[in-house]
């Protein structure tokens, strides 16, 4: 490596290239001198074999535990007869993401054009106090109800589970709301309904318009929102529903809501009012809390449901594409660390530097060539190792029985781009810390400790100190691998105990950025400012 | 041997970065526990004040890591371990001479560090919701399972030093070794924690760090993956080995 | 305790497919300097790395008194080593790097302070050793050396990076270390200083010993016994000697050159014969032409300019 520098000096002191060229120049001998270090090609293969073996370990070690579902009440382990092998069931929505769809539907047939009308006059529940660990019991509750319980009116071309929908409801937290396939949301009135203030809904359709009204007197109707459900067939399911989600602290609940003056202009179908209780096998991954029930009495309709209508969020710390990649992600970049401050201090501790300088005396152009190299380097090994992770962690977590949380083309294209992105931030911000520390010790433990240490710690501690430290901490960075969409409509603690980074895969890598680049800054100051 | 130890000693004792590592592994030891109790609430029942108060050992041992690691590697990256092997031709008497010495000092350290988060923790834990109007009494060594977590955290970090001056006898360049022990030191229990059981349990039973932390518990002591005493052997024996295979190499290979 | 020597025996060893040593035989005597000399990759170095037990030969043994060197009790108050001076841990002080040294050999702190004495490094002890130059590392190194008061020195390339006082004072060390009776090995490029200090030269070339003699038989050796002679008829000085039995060479109008005879006996002959002559000179040559003829076909890195110009 030294004949590289050597070389370039020579040809340097012979004929004085145009300045435009020496940037080159030290960026090609830079890459000469890493190449030609066998150590550091060793280094970088075992960073790829360690992630690959890693994510493997991962995706290999995780099972299913050979029984899940609410067991019965005796406790989460006992032999009952409600144990299932394979995964829990999780609905896929309209555009293939994850999603809750379980609660209580009372529907008819509609064909055509028509209008579904009724009064909300009472939504009241229970949740769940049983330990997190147990089943969840009608006999351990208490009265309450969770802020996004929903009681109205939908319509649905279908009963399975994940199919469009648009629906307006009146909710205890949030008022009232219109929504349709899962993912989208549109407020209405505020409040929510009491036995002096009942709340009147609409929703009609007209061709493949779906729209919602709402009204506090039943005379003047508001419109909350409307779209177009692509497709819609002749005769589509409308009906009254009631659904009740885990609540912040996790524990299930369910709603019962009383509607009256139910009407149905339009054609609907011969066979009248039937009740279809929706997703609440126990096979299903959304806990429900006891099963729903329908009672008619006259006028008055009685609906008791438990579960949600909305994106699903991985209640159960569930598996994503790059829930193994973490890991293997987290080992490969130790051994890039190391690559990476040996990268610098290898120099200073030889003397190296001194040659390197005198054949490029402009500092700053050598930590900058050195940076892009390196930067280029651990670029393309995070994201082969991304690339080789994401598909092998699929693969196995699947075939081990695993539910893997569906992810976009994307959605990976982004992990893969990410993950490069993030092992190259932090080589070089190493870089940086060598420059500056001059000594691979120190560069290497204070790599490991910035880089790795809040990891540990945010995923041993849980809520409040991991969240912290994932978005303040250069783990920020790790955000990149993050998939699961939050959603706005689910009340939940999105932490990264349970699967979510708390900043996005951007504001992650920025966080990094900022990092990387105040390292980098004070390394050219200083490499400047002292003696080589 | 006696000559020996005395000239590590005095070679360890003059090195700039000696005084300065101790220093910072006690400082970063005490500054995170005491950070940890002042920002914890215990609400939930079954905490465990001792294991709470000493959480800075887990940092602080990297620093007891790095310094061990050095205190060989450096003189293989300078050269000076070829003046040393002349001085001291008997290798395993030279790794020997070094082990006691590091494993002196990491103690005197550790007693240090576990003091001072005891300290902390008596003051701070009652704050956090971890004092004696919770049920829960003040920190005292008085306390048998306490004086077994102090002790214990002590032998920790000293055996933590050992393994990692195994894994530079064998590898010999620091930048390596530093990564892999405390790769091993780290990714071992985040791995234990990717997996279910029953990997998980063994891999809990087995990594130095899961495994030599136990010592550290006071309270569920029959939810722990390996008891304390045993979970300390393990590390020992991480240690044991990895300082066997380093002197393997250290008599073997040509210096 | 046998007397002080450093013997080493058939040395064989391999680097992958370099032979670095190939039968490495010579011996160092007390009461001599022994030079130790050969081009780059010659094996000089491995063979003082083995000797100090620093690395295993394949092949052969190396003894220091008689003995293995991991055998040594306290081995610096037997032999004292002189490696790379700057490998040396940069943020101890010169004195507190002695002083581990002398910790590792029951040598009194006293003892290091007179080593400091003995080198000229005494203003500098405390300062780090990172900030010394080459000259005072150097001199460190030998104190290092001289600590344990050994019988056996073995220094590699001690005149590296000393200034011009410092050559002479290295040159008289050696001479009156060697005068004590101790045995040393003096590793060097510079064949002048070599020429100078050793008694005994050992040249070495491809991990072999070329020559071992001393510096004295070996001068002889290159020189052959050549007799330049000076004479303004060099025919008439030649039919001379040719009748002395000898067959001299005319090397220009008035110079020739006479092997087989010394130059004593060419003086007799041409004064018997009362040829006129001016100028009769035994040629001799230096150690730097012996070497440079010993090591010709043996010199493993040579620029292919330089081989075009000797050949």
């Amino acid at each position: 490596m030294s004949a590289a520098v050597s070389t370039s000096a020579a040809r340097r002191s012979s004929t004085p290239p145009p300045s435009g060229d020496r940037w080159g120049r030290v960026l090609r001998s830079e890459w000469t001198k890493f190449r030609t270090v066998r150590g550091w090609m060793i280094g970088l293969l075992s960073a790829l074999a360690l992630c690959a073996t890693f994510t493997f370990l991962v995706a290999n070690g995780s099972h299913e535990g050979g029984c899940f579902g609410p067991p019965s009440a005796s406790g989460p382990n006992s032999p009952g007869s409600d144990c299932y092998t394979g995964h829990p069931f999780v609905p896929t929505g309209p555009s293939g993401e994850a999603v809750a769809d379980s609660y209580q539907f009372v529907d008819r047939p509609l064909t055509g054009n028509g209008t579904l009308t009724a009064r909300v006059t009472s939504l009241t529940g229970l949740i769940s106090t049983n330990p997190r660990n147990e089943a969840p019991s009608l006999a351990n509750t208490r009265p309450g109800l969770a802020a996004w319980a929903k009681a109205g009116l939908m319509i649905t071309p279908s009963t399975r589970q994940g199919s469009p929908y648009a629906a307006v409801m009146t909710t205890p937290g949030h008022g009232i709301r219109f929504q349709h396939d899962y993912t989208h949301d549109e407020p209405g009135q505020p409040g929510s309904v009491s036995a002096s203030g009942p709340r009147w809904l609409r929703l009609t359709r007209f061709g493949d318009t779906v729209t919602g009204y709402d009204s506090l007197g039943g005379g003047r109707w508001t419109e909350v929102g409307s779209t177009r459900l692509a497709a819609l067939p002749a005769t589509v399911d409308v009906g009254l529903f009631v659904t009740s989600p885990v609540t912040y602290d996790g524990a299930p609940s369910q709603a019962t809501a009383i509607l009256d003056h139910v009407t149905l202009n339009g054609h609907p179908g011969v066979s009248g009012w039937g009740s279809h209780p929706i997703g609440n096998d126990p096979r299903n991954y959304y806990p429900t809390l006891g099963a729903g029930s329908y009672q008619r009495v006259g006028d008055l309709f009685r609906l008791t449901g438990s579960g949600d209508i909305a994106a699903a969020v991985a209640l159960a710390g569930g598996d994503t594409a790059s829930t193994c990649l973490l890991l293997g992600l987290s080992v490969a970049l130790i051994a890039l660390i190391v690559v990476a401050a040996m990268f610098i201090t290898g120099e200073y501790r030889r003397g190296l530097i001194r040659t390197t300088f005198t054949a490029t005396p402009h500092r700053r152009h050598v930590l900058a060539a050195k940076a892009l190299v390196i930067g280029t380097i651990t670029f393309a090994i995070g994201a082969l190792g991304a690339a080789v992770g994401v598909p092998l962690g699929n693969h196995l977590l699947a075939s081990n029985g695993n539910y893997v949380f569906p992810a976009s083309t994307l959605t990976i294209g982004r992990i893969i781009l990410g993950s490069g992105a993030l092992v190259a931030l932090t080589a070089v911000a190493v870089l940086a810390l060598g420059t500056i520390l001059r000594r691979s010790a120190g560069a290497v433990t204070a790599g490991i400790i910035v880089f790795i240490v809040p990891y540990l710690i945010g995923s041993m501690s849980g809520d409040g100190a991991g969240t912290w430290l994932f978005r303040f901490t250069p783990a920020a960075g790790f955000s990149v691998l993050g998939i699961l969409p939050r959603s706005a409509t689910v009340s939940y603690p999105y932490t990264f105990a349970n699967g979510y980074y708390p900043v996005s895969p951007l504001a992650g890598l920025a966080v990094l950025c900022l990092y990387t680049a105040g390292a980098l800054g004070v390394a050219a100051l200083l490499v400047t400012r002292r003696d080589a | 041997m006696t000559d020996a130890l005395r000239a590590e000693w005095t070679k360890l004792r003059t090195l700039a970065g000696t005084a300065r590592l101790l220093a910072g592994a006690v400082a970063l030891t005490v500054a995170v526990s005491i950070a940890t109790v002042a920002s914890s609430h215990q609400s939930s029942p079954g905490g465990d004040p001792t294991k709470l108060a000493l959480i800075g050992i887990d940092l602080g041992q990297a620093v007891v890591a790095v310094l061990a690691i050095v205190a060989l590697s450096d003189e293989y990256a300078t050269g000076m371990i070829r003046l040393t092997l002349t001085a001291v031709p008997r290798r395993l008497v030279l790794l020997t001479a070094k082990a006691i010495n590091l494993a002196g000092l990491t103690a005197v350290t550790g007693v240090i560090a576990v003091t001072g988060c005891l300290i902390a923790g008596r003051l701070l834990l009652p704050r956090a919701g971890l004092g004696p109007s919770h049920g829960y009494g003040l920190l005292s060594i008085a306390h048998l399972p306490t004086l077994r977590a102090a002790i214990g955290s002590v032998l920790y970090l000293v055996l933590v030093a050992l393994l990692a001056l195994g894994v530079a006898a064998a590898l010999r360049e620091t930048a390596v070794s530093i990564g892999v022990v405390l790769g091993l030191l780290y990714i071992l229990p985040l791995l234990s924690d990717a997996v279910s059981d029953p990997l998980r349990r063994h891999l809990q039973q087995i990594a130095p760090m899961t495994a030599g932390l136990t010592i550290q518990a006071t309270s569920n002591l029959g939810s722990l993956p390996i008891a304390p005493w045993a979970g300390i052997a393990v590390l020992a024996g991480w240690a044991a080995s990895s300082l066997l295979i380093g002197g393997l190499l250290l008599v073997r290979r040509d210096a | 305790m046998s007397e002080p020597s450093i013997e080493v025996f058939g040395l064989r060893k391999r680097f992958g497919s370099a032979q670095a040593l190939d039968g490495m035989t010579f011996t160092v005597r007390p009461g001599r300097v022994t030079g130790f000399v050969g081009p780059n990759g010659a094996g000089k170095s491995t063979t003082i790395r083995v000797v100090l037990g620093l690395d295993a030969p394949d092949e052969g043994r190396a003894l220091v008194c008689g003995e293995a060197y991991a055998r040594l009790h306290r081995p610096l108050n037997q032999v004292g080593a002189l490696l790379d001076a700057a490998a040396l841990q940069p943020s101890r002080s010169g004195r507190n790097h002695l002083l581990w040294l002398a910790h590792s050999q029951a040598l009194p702190a006293r003892r290091v302070d007179e080593v400091i004495e003995l080198v000229g490094i005494g203003s500098a002890a405390r300062r780090r050793a990172g900030g010394y130059s080459l000259g005072m590392r150097q001199r460190l190194g030998i104190a290092a050396a001289m600590l344990g008061d050994p019988p056996v020195l073995i220094m590699d390339e001690p005149f590296n990076g000393m200034d011009p006082e410092g050559i002479i004072w290295m040159r008289q060390l050696l001479r009156s270390l060697a005068a004590d009776g101790r045995a040393i090995l003096v590793s060097s490029h510079l064949m002048g200083e070599v020429q100078d200090i050793a008694h005994q030269v050992v040249v070495v070339g491809r991990g072999r010993v070329l020559a071992d003699a001393s510096v004295e038989e070996l001068i002889a050796r290159g020189s052959g016994d050549h007799v330049l002679l000076r004479a303004p008829s060099p025919a008439q000085a030649a039919s001379a000697l040719r009748r002395a039995g000898t067959a001299p060479t005319i090397l220009d109008e008035e110079r020739l050159s006479v092997s087989g005879l010394a130059a004593q006996r060419v003086v007799e002959v041409l004064s018997q014969a009362r040829v006129p002559f001016s100028e009769v000179a035994a040629h001799r040559a230096s150690l730097e032409d012996v070497y440079l003829q010993l090591t010709g076909g043996e010199v493993e890195f040579r620029a292919a300019g330089e081989r075009e110009a000797r050949v």
